[in-house]
């Protein structure tokens, strides 16, 4: 008898062990995603970070582009420029659970740190329109420079960030959405990138990205490979996308100085980092896939199939 | 008539689709081609080759600026095309370049070749993969032939005809 007693506590303890794991994997898995917008073939890939692998394809609107992944609220929001509206997808069931109608091609998107609000540029009609996440709809907007490109929120100041790509300029916004400055870049920048108290374009022409200090407004070009796209920085690293060369530029930022290039597929876009599990993926528009690297070492740990022209330019992975 | 109104919506829809944003245009064929790997890419590789191969281009001049090499190719229609040459990759077997002047519909053509091997000793497969976007690059209303559908179908040409040029001088060698 008390054998089997002992027997059955082993039994549950085990199953609860067992169930914990579960628990713990799973949860790691839902919150490990990366969202593909896949421009030719209108969807979107979604790829377990854990395994490796594409799990599910969403079927949005058309030509999706820019996306941004509230990690919060478990809401992807996609802008496809083809239909002109925004598809938000809930991350934990990788369905669609909204379709938000613009009138205007969404280019690029970004969220308020509290997720409470995404930021949208309206490519056609030069604004940035403000959507309430709560509400879903587009709730407010501001006029802006021509053609705006990168959008990015800075956290230290509150600034919401805008490149123009035809004037060759970015824009600075306080939170009250007026312009407090205005400083030219390189030739015809792209994707935007802000941390702590600098801001960085990727200037698709000449071949470089400018440095803007947002204390004292200095700036510095830093010459990268053929055609940067987009750009983020890890720790004292900024990385580079060069479309037409690649790679990847790593550039010192100690030393502002390119350090190496390292290869990734065809016609490299966008980038991101996982930061727990230590993974920088880049989207490759020419071989439709993405490039996921050991961001210890930069090292290519896998390429994998996606969609149809992958692009992703924004925030794209869940974590 | 059905056929007629069909293929009228047809159209219109896919010039509704195309007509919206900065979308890059893709165009991306492949070729199997009945020579060995090396023999196909000792011709792909070759930037100042392309008269042998390409039924569009007539004739060819190779010009030096600094480190640049340019071709400025005479076409069969009438005009010129100015080209930069940008890398090869001996390892990737790719060679690539990017359209620089020429009156064209389209916009900031970069291209790329991939040589590949095929199923057998004999045989290689010949990707041609181009990037570029249509001229008119303001909002709508965009003007007739500055659309996307319209670059997309000159890209098209270019690599269609390209690709057919190339299997018929390599398997004719």
């Amino acid at each position: 008898m008390i054998n089997q007693n002992k027997k059955f506590i082993l039994i549950i303890l085990t199953s609860i062990l067992l169930s914990l794991i579960y628990l713990y994997s799973n949860y790691y898995k839902v919150n490990s995603k990366a969202y593909i917008t896949n421009q030719g073939d209108n969807t979107v890939s979604v790829v377990d970070l854990i395994n490796l692998e594409v799990i599910k394809t969403i079927k949005v609107g058309i030509a999706p582009l820019g996306i941004t992944i509230l990690n919060k609220k478990n809401l992807g929001f996609i802008g496809n420029v083809g239909t002109d509206d925004i598809s938000v997808i809930d991350t934990r069931t990788d369905q669609i659970i909204k379709t938000i109608k613009l009138n205007t091609a969404p280019l690029s998107l970004t969220s308020s740190p509290d997720e409470s609000k995404v930021y949208v540029t309206d490519w056609f009609k030069n604004n940035v329109l403000i959507i309430s996440v709560e509400e879903m709809k587009v709730i407010d907007s501001f006029k802006v420079g021509k053609t705006p490109s990168g959008i990015a929120f800075n956290k230290k100041y509150n600034y919401l960030i805008v490149t123009n790509r035809d004037s060759n300029s970015v824009e600075v916004y306080n939170k009250n959405t007026k312009l407090i400055k205005k400083l030219a870049t390189g030739n015809h920048p792209f994707g935007v990138y802000t941390k702590g108290k600098y801001a960085y374009t990727a200037n698709v022409y000449d071949d470089t990205v400018t440095v803007i200090n947002l204390e004292d407004w200095s700036s510095k070009d830093i010459k990268v490979g053929a055609h940067p796209y987009n750009i983020l920085t890890h720790q004292n690293l900024a990385l580079v996308t060069n479309a037409v060369d690649d790679s990847l530029s790593i550039i010192d930022l100690k030393i502002d100085k390119e350090i190496k290039k390292i290869n990734t597929g065809e016609t490299p876009e966008n980038l991101d980092i996982h930061q727990k599990l230590n993974l920088l993926i880049v989207t490759n528009w020419g071989s439709d896939s993405i490039s996921i690297y050991d961001l210890k070492n930069l090292k290519l740990i896998k390429e994998i199939k996606t969609g149809a022209q992958s692009r992703s330019f924004g925030n794209f992975i869940l974590q | 008539m059905r056929k007629f109104i069909f293929a009228l919506l047809t159209l219109l829809f896919s010039i509704s689709i195309f007509a919206h944003g900065p979308t890059p245009q893709k165009v991306q064929e492949s070729i199997t081609v009945n020579v060995s790997v090396e023999k196909a890419w000792a011709l792909v590789k070759d930037f100042s080759a392309i008269d042998k191969w390409h039924p569009a281009v007539k004739d060819i001049k190779i010009e030096k600026r600094g480190e640049d090499t340019y071709r400025i190719l005479s076409l069969e229609s009438g005009g010129t095309l100015e080209e930069k040459f940008r890398s090869t990759d001996d390892d990737l077997k790719k060679i690539k370049w990017e359209i620089t002047k020429g009156k064209v519909p389209f916009t900031d053509f970069n291209a790329y070749i991939i040589v590949s091997k095929g199923a057998n000793a004999n045989e290689s497969i010949i990707q041609w993969t181009a990037r570029f976007y249509r001229t008119y690059k303001l909002n709508p209303p965009i003007p007739e032939g500055q659309d996307d559908a319209t670059a997309k179908a000159a890209g098209q040409v270019i690599v269609d005809n390209g690709l057919a040029g190339l299997k018929k001088t390599l398997e004719s060698k």
